[in-house]
């Protein structure tokens, strides 16, 4: 399967043949760091290799259109509910530069005792199946290719089918997954003995499967009433979990911490999240961090979100981070739009690239409250352990509420979550084991008959599906009706590629979202806000961010609606849109011709700020690129300007006129042209007229070249200068 | 205060632990932590659940509807605690059938007597 810039990703290919795909690869990649990496006019500290096919920031263009990647994967969770609309997203943050999707399971996937097959449509997330896996999986390849670079792709390993997630992953070249058995006990309420025993298992697959392991003790952070006063007990949530994935055998290079800085401004962020950040790395530096932005404290107003997560990027690049995770801006006040991906990619991969090479620059100093913080920390972490052992060990810490309590340990505040070793769901479903228990495959944790010397465990069967893939069985559907081809026949009814909807986060929803500033006091000014939105068509308008900018003088509101209607294309006018020619193409053939221009306002015409926006360097003007501009000022007439252009030899003109009652200005452009062509200079001189009232179709009425009105910039003509100069060379 | 409730401590409790270098402490943050896994492994290691089992005969080549009818039925029984693996293998190798072959005798209700 191989896709093209220029086509939409066909879900019909992806879908093909499934039956008969395998992964190309399996395991985790990292990023390629390139030392002291020469991009466009710079030399970058923290970069790896470029991409070959990706959208630049937007600034980018004043340097080249560059596109520096950072030397951390970054990530993106996608949760659309449907697979196929999650294909399309990925497409969309592979080109801005996410290299790790996270695809969140549906609500309830974690008390599913089993596998579910096939493409059902999930709440929050899909139903992770072995069919939307390989689906993913190959349109991820496909995307990989066209971007180039390899895309990791991750999903979850937790709840009451986690040994046979983590098989099912490692078959079908999932490259992540989060694995954490305290997850399934402090959030999901699964018996203790059940998660642990389920989890060595799990995590010995992972581990030889190459697949890298995130943990979960994020989520305390996200939970906890004061998420700066969990950071002790967070030490210690990681503790357990890569204690336990050591013991179970997991390499040390593939287990990663999900670490997040806990607090928000207007918290002071940095002087409680660094010393955390710095007691993380001095306990856990043998292992990867996966740097998450904080959510905990996320409200509806993207921009204070996206100020947040900078601040959050900032503490990965003074510490460490191997991954940099990203949170969509909007997480706090919908299911995140697929816009909002990229909105929260762009955030991480303009702050990693803004301060590259800062730690050459500045060091955390070695002593004082940073490092006083970091201890004290620690300390609390090694008490909470201490205490811990005293009860008895984990399941009887668990059980007299120790997690998630929102008292700075040793400090309590009697609201953890506690539960009962021999409850929840799940609980008595662990069996011992008999003398002469055997499992005859690879990747298998405990006591096991088939473990004999060198030869693998699975020799007696004739070899295991992760040694022989042929043998692992594909289901297609299992639900006639609840599928990605009934979905599709339907969206198929309303032709989507001709029929044209807005949409945010699946095909064609029809969702907007406008934004309106009402001068009024709250409550009128957002009743107003709504009818506003209503007359203009929305439907189900609703407000979905507030800020009150003065009690009295007014406030702003985000409205989503459903703008129900379609655009016909085959109706849509034909827009000649010339690309503009890129900016250094423009300034080298320039330079390389040495050109000259002559402009003034002609006529009667005292105006000329306009024309030297269109010239002035310090404008943004046409200067920039290299043209030498003779500006003859004002009410200059067409005899003058054209002896200026033959004295110094130019190639084109361009004036500035105002639009009058008498026409003078359409007479003095015709003027223009004839003199020209009289003087025989017609063939060589470009004529340009600019102002605010004209058009390009009223200045070529009148024999100019070209017309640009309000709003034209300097590229704009520069660009239109060196097509035309260039198309006469030729 | 409840019962739960406790004031904070650190102050007097930290007192132990300042005569620690940072290496010290890091060292037993580390001791701590694997003393606290060291009973979580044991039971892992001497235990398995259903979850467990079905993986075992996903990666034997059963699919997950197959896998799970098996597992399922095989707790009914009490036999998990064999192995569903060794179960279906051994069953396969007395009677000389394949092992796909031993799984659908057993889902069929064939065989059952054979098991431990």
């Amino acid at each position: 399967m191989k896709l093209s810039p220029d086509r939409k990703l066909d879900i019909g290919e992806v879908l093909a043949d499934l039956e008969h795909y395998r992964p190309r690869r399996k395991g985790w990649t990292w990023r390629k760091r390139v030392e002291d990496q020469a991009i466009g006019p710079f030399i970058y500290r923290d970069t790896a290799e470029n991409l070959e096919r990706s959208i630049p920031l937007p600034a980018a263009h004043h340097f080249g259109d560059i596109d520096p990647q950072s030397d951390c994967v970054i990530t993106t969770e996608i949760a659309s509910g449907r697979f196929e609309d999650d294909l399309r997203r990925m497409r969309m943050v592979a080109w801005q530069g996410a290299d790790h999707i996270m695809v969140i399971r549906t609500t309830g996937q974690s008390h599913i005792d089993g596998l579910i097959e096939g493409t059902p449509e999930g709440v929050g997330g899909i139903p992770i199946t072995r069919k939307q896996i390989r689906a993913t999986r190959k349109a991820l390849d496909a995307i990989e290719d066209e971007v180039g670079r390899p895309i990791n792709f991750h999903s979850y390993v937790s709840g009451m089918a986690g040994p046979e997630m983590a098989v099912l992953f490692a078959e079908e070249g999932v490259n992540g997954a989060h694995q954490d058995p305290q997850y399934n006990v402090l959030y999901r309420n699964i018996n203790m003995h059940r998660s642990f025993v389920d989890a060595a298992e799990a995590k010995r697959i992972l581990g030889e499967g190459g697949i890298l392991q995130l943990d979960g003790a994020h989520n305390a952070n996200a939970t906890a009433k004061q998420a700066w006063k969990v950071r002790p007990e967070l030490l210690v949530q990681h503790a357990i979990n890569t204690a336990y994935s050591l013991a179970v055998g997991m390499p040390s290079g593939h287990i990663a911490l999900s670490t997040v800085p806990p607090t928000a401004p207007p918290a002071p962020k940095l002087r409680l999240d660094l010393p955390y950040a710095v007691a993380l790395r001095d306990l856990f530096g043998a292992f990867r961090f996966r740097a998450q932005q904080n959510t905990r404290y996320m409200e509806s107003d993207t921009l204070e979100t996206s100020v947040t997560h900078v601040l959050d990027t900032l503490i990965s690049r003074l510490t460490s981070a191997d991954i940099q995770s990203t949170i969509t801006p909007d997480e706090g006040r919908n299911i995140p739009w697929h816009y909002n991906n990229v909105a929260g990619v762009n955030t991480a991969r303009q702050t990693l690239m803004g301060v590259d090479g800062l730690m050459d620059m500045v060091e955390l100093k070695e002593d004082g409250p940073l490092r006083e913080q970091a201890r004290e920390i620690k300390e609390r972490a090694v008490l909470f352990l201490e205490e811990m052992l005293e009860q008895g060990g984990y399941y009887a810490a668990v059980a007299a509420g120790q997690f998630v309590d929102s008292g700075n340990f040793p400090e309590r505040a009697g609201d953890g979550i506690a539960r009962d070793p021999d409850g929840g769901n799940g609980a008595g479903t662990v069996i011992p084991r008999e003398t002469g228990y055997g499992a005859p495959v690879c990747s298998h944790f405990g006591d096991n008959v088939y473990t004999r010397g060198e030869a693998k465990p699975c020799t007696d069967l004739g070899g295991c599906t992760l040694c022989d893939p042929a043998k692992i069985r594909y289901i297609d559907e299992l639900d006639q009706e609840d599928n990605v081809h009934r979905r599709l026949e339907a969206s198929r009814g309303g032709d989507v590629d001709t029929a044209l909807r807005p949409e945010v986060e699946r095909q064609g929803d029809g969702i907007v979202c406008v934004t309106l500033f009402v001068p009024a006091d709250p409550g009128t000014a957002e009743s107003a806000a709504l009818e506003m939105a209503y007359h203009m068509g929305l439907k189900e308008p609703e407000v979905i961010s507030r800020r009150v900018m003065h009690p009295a003088e007014g406030s702003v509101f985000e409205i989503k609606g459903v703008l129900d209607m379609a655009i016909d294309t085959s109706l849509l006018p034909q827009l000649e849109s010339e690309r503009l020619l890129p900016e250094q193409e423009i300034e080298d053939w320039v330079r390389a011709h040495g050109l000259v221009v002559v402009a003034a306002t002609l006529g009667e015409d005292e105006h000329s700020m306009g024309l030297h926006e269109i010239l002035d360097i310090k404008h943004g003007g046409i200067e920039k690129y290299g043209f030498t501009c003779h500006a003859l000022g004002t009410s200059v007439s067409p005899e003058a300007l054209l002896d200026e252009a033959e004295r110094t030899n130019a190639c084109a003109i361009l004036v500035s006129t105002i639009v009058t009652h008498s026409d003078v200005h359409r007479q003095n452009m015709r003027r223009l042209h004839e003199l020209a062509e009289a003087r025989g200079l017609r063939g060589r001189l470009l004529l340009v007229a600019g102002g605010t009232q004209i058009s390009d179709e009223t200045a070529r009425e009148c024999r100019m070249d070209a017309g640009f009105g309000r709003g034209a910039t300097g590229w704009e003509v520069a660009s239109f200068l060196v097509r035309n100069l260039r198309g006469k060379g030729e | 205060m409840s019962c739960n409730e406790r004031p904070d401590e650190f102050a007097t409790r930290r007192e132990k632990l300042r005569g620690l270098s940072d290496e010290e402490l890091h060292a037993r943050f580390w001791e701590l932590a694997n003393s606290l896994v060291e009973p979580l492994i044991a039971e892992a290691r001497t235990h398995t659940t259903a979850s467990i089992e079905r993986s075992v005969l996903l990666r034997m080549g059963f699919s997950s509807q197959e896998a799970h009818a098996l597992a399922a039925q095989m707790a009914e029984r009490s036999l998990l605690g064999h192995g569903a693996g060794r179960l279906v293998l051994e069953l396969a190798k007395s009677k000389g059938i394949s092992v796909a072959a031993a799984g659908a005798a057993l889902l069929e209700g064939s065989h059952w007597e054979a098991l431990p």
